[in-house]
């Protein structure tokens, strides 16, 4: 099955599911840290132009912050997200899942020199083009990942109707997907709620409406209400 | 559409995610996207190329291939189409396959739709649904309500892709190139770009590197756009409950509980009820089966029977598996467990090779036990006589140093211990007593704490040559034994105790 998802199990058997991020994603957020970070810098250039040669001096040492420390400062300290990602909703995290920590993070932003060949991300790009995980040169060699850390679309509460206990025991995908329907059948049409419930025949014993109905009061059950 | 065939993931995702899952499925399937891409896009190519030439308007390379996109995007979608659905055309059949997809839109996309921010989105709508106009409308304002944003942000990013590639390849080359082997007339951009050749070649090069870095990120767009648009309709028909459904459908229907349950759903929720009811109303959890049940359990209770096959019918327990295995046809023609009889002495061989191995090895352990207690012995035997070596000289110092009178006849009781074997002691005695007389001699007290060094050079004063020798010679000779272990013959201790300082000799 195909996915950009990169599986990670835990020593205690907890299957971690990291949505890795590809060059789409990440394109963008680094453009908007570069307007963001050029914003910035050009902002102070034109304070520190009325000091004369020292304000060239710290103008300077402003824009080698803004392009080495700033994002290892965000990365570290503000939950692996500088402010185009955090636009995006993208995080950078270790491959393993956990936070992104202080050598990896330095790593990653020096290989920038690699990866912005030649001068323009060529290599990077298609780096992250060729990689399954969507990594660029400094995400492989210090071992991070940009994964999408925003929650993924859920539909609306499953309507309150009186609840039924199933008449077979399923399985936990089973009932997930029965209140996966019951959650989200507000946003489909009328004829596709029916069609889907009707494919359910089997366990509900109804047809059309009956059978949304049925299958709504199944998730009511499985969701513990009376 | 077989949706049991997808293999894609199917699951909400936000379109961000969507985008990624397009690069993903052109990695995927890269192969047959690329061949058929390259086998349709390159001979337009060069014919565009050769028009321009003809024509003598080497722009029009550069314009045409970009004009002739929406054409182009039709290969990798047709083939990313019937690749998620696992039925990946080849090369020849996506070709072949373009004369019966429709065209209109892509007419459509080739003349008044050509600037459309939205063609990676509009274009699997309109090709792969083919719907008419008026109900393509509708269906458009459905599908890109969320996504019109997206579409084209999608479309700008490749744009960027795009140009970033074609300027990363221009400028390595431009790296790659040593300055000293252009000609002089290109050393000077500006000199250069007056020549006409020179401009044309310029543009030559740009609709190669142009149509190199669309054929990477062109696909690629298109397959994110179809992304988008899976995601889309996932979203809007919810694929991946039906697909759920569907397999759920076959397990019961595989199991045949079909028509079981239609009596049990009638009859069933009130008795479930009771149970649970029954259930809440008690806090303590069970703490053995008896409790679940209240009462004794034993294997032929009823109700312990039917729990346990309910128990047994949840998938996460009890399962029939269907396992394929070999078996023998004629299973009489050969007994089984008894070899055939080349095999039996195959197997006596391998069991002979067994027998020696084991026996090597026994003997190797044999080996490394002597070897071990071998070099404890010799450990412990060498270390008793270096703790005697250390002994010794304590021993000796404290004889030779000892305080005693020098014996009136020196040469006596020098050879007297000589003879004896006491060797260290006797030159010690040779030597204290020579140079106590060697003081008397020189008239002086003898110092208490002088070294072999001092009298070597308090018999240098001495006068007489041939006294000064042997005097020397003692104190060489006592310190050849005390520091280096090293004794005279028995002949040269005759020469040291003849005459002064051993005789008392009058001066």
């Amino acid at each position: 099955m195909l996915d950009t998802v990169r599986e990670i199990e835990t020593p205690e058997g907890v299957a971690l599911r990291l949505r890795a991020a590809g060059a789409f994603g990440r394109a963008q957020a680094w453009l908007l840290d570069f307007v963001v970070r050029m914003a910035v810098f050009f902002t102070a250039l034109g304070i520190f132009g009325a000091l004369g040669r020292g304000g060239m001096g710290l103008a300077s040492m402003l824009l080698f912050a803004l392009m080495w420390a700033y994002n290892v400062v965000c990365e570290v300290w503000f939950h692996g997200q500088t402010l185009g990602k955090r636009a995006l909703g993208l995080r950078v995290v270790s491959a393993d899942g956990t936070p992104i920590t202080l050598l990896p993070s330095i790593t990653r932003n020096l290989l920038r020199v690699v990866d912005g060949l030649p001068g323009i991300y060529g290599v990077g790009l298609i780096c992250s083009m060729i990689d399954p995980s969507g990594r660029r040169v400094g995400d492989i060699v210090a071992g991070t990942l940009v994964v999408h850390a925003n929650d993924l679309p859920a539909g609306s509460k499953v309507p309150i109707v009186p609840a039924q206990p199933l008449p077979l025991p399923l399985d936990q995908d089973e009932q997930a997907a029965v209140i996966e329907f019951a959650e989200r059948s507000p946003l489909l049409t009328v004829q596709r709620q029916e069609e889907l419930a009707d494919i359910l025949y089997p366990l509900t014993g109804s047809e059309g409406t009956a059978a949304v109905k049925q299958l709504t009061a199944y998730a009511n059950g499985l969701l513990g209400r009376p | 559409m077989q949706l049991e065939r997808i293999g894609v993931a199917l699951r909400p995702r936000t379109s961000q995610e969507a985008m990624d899952l397009g690069m993903a499925m052109l990695r995927a399937h890269a192969r047959p996207v690329w061949m058929a891409w390259f086998v349709f896009t390159l001979p337009i190519f060069l014919a565009c190329q050769g028009a321009a030439w003809l024509l003598g308007m080497p722009w029009l390379g550069l314009l045409l291939p970009w004009w002739l996109r929406p054409l182009f995007d039709r290969i990798p979608l047709y083939v990313l189409s019937r690749a998620v659905f696992e039925q990946t055309p080849t090369w020849r059949a996506t070709l072949r396959a373009q004369w019966k997809w429709p065209w209109k839109r892509t007419l459509a996309a080739l003349s008044y739709l050509r600037v459309d921010t939205n063609r990676s989105l509009r274009l699997p709508m309109e090709v792969l649904e083919g719907v008419d106009s008026k109900q393509r409308r509708a269906r458009w304002r459905v599908l890109s309500r969320p996504l019109v944003g997206v579409a084209s942000g999608l479309t700008w990013t490749c744009i960027a892709f795009e140009l970033a590639i074609a300027l990363s390849l221009c400028i390595f080359a431009i790296w790659m190139v040593p300055n000293e082997t252009l000609p002089d007339s290109m050393r000077d951009v500006k000199q250069a770009l007056t020549i006409p050749a020179f401009k044309h070649a310029l543009v030559w090069i740009a609709s190669g590197v142009t149509y190199v870095s669309m054929s990477i990120v062109e696909p690629l767009y298109v397959a994110t756009g179809f992304a988008l648009y899976l995601n889309r309709r996932t979203q809007l028909e919810a694929w991946d409950i039906d697909l759920a459904f569907r397999r759920l459908r076959q397990r019961l229907v595989e199991a045949g509980v079909a028509m079981v349950l239609l009596v049990c759903v009638m009859g069933a929720p009130s008795i479930a009820h009771a149970a649970d009811k029954h259930a809440d109303d008690k806090q303590v959890p069970p703490q053995n089966i008896a409790e679940v049940f209240h009462q004794p359990v034993n294997d032929k209770d009823a109700l312990f029977a039917s729990k346990a096959a309910d128990v047994y019918r949840d998938p996460r327990f009890g399962q029939e598996h269907k396992v394929l295995r070999w078996v023998l046809k004629h299973p009489a023609d050969q007994e089984p467990g008894k070899p055939p009889s080349w095999f039996a002495g195959l197997a006596g061989f391998g069991n002979l090779g067994a027998g020696l191995l084991n026996l090597i090895f026994w003997g190797l352990l044999a080996t490394v036990v002597v070897a071990l207690i071998v070099f404890a012995v010799r450990h412990l035997r060498g270390s008793m006589p270096s703790m005697e070596r250390f002994e010794k000289p304590k021993v000796l110092r404290s004889s030779v140093v000892h305080d005693i009178p020098l014996p009136e006849d020196l040469p006596t009781a020098v050879r007297e211990l000589w003879r004896e074997g006491h060797r260290r002691e006797a030159l010690a005695l040779l030597y204290r007593g020579s140079v106590v007389r060697a003081a008397t001699a020189l008239r002086i007290q003898p110092p208490i704490d002088a070294t072999e060094a001092d009298w070597l050079q308090h018999a240098r004063t001495l006068d007489d040559p041939a006294r000064r020798e042997r005097l020397i010679r003692i104190v060489r000779t006592w310190q050849l034994a005390a520091y280096a272990d090293r004794y005279p013959g028995d002949a040269d201790i005759d020469v040291l105790l003849s005459g002064w300082p051993a005789q008392q000799v009058a001066p």
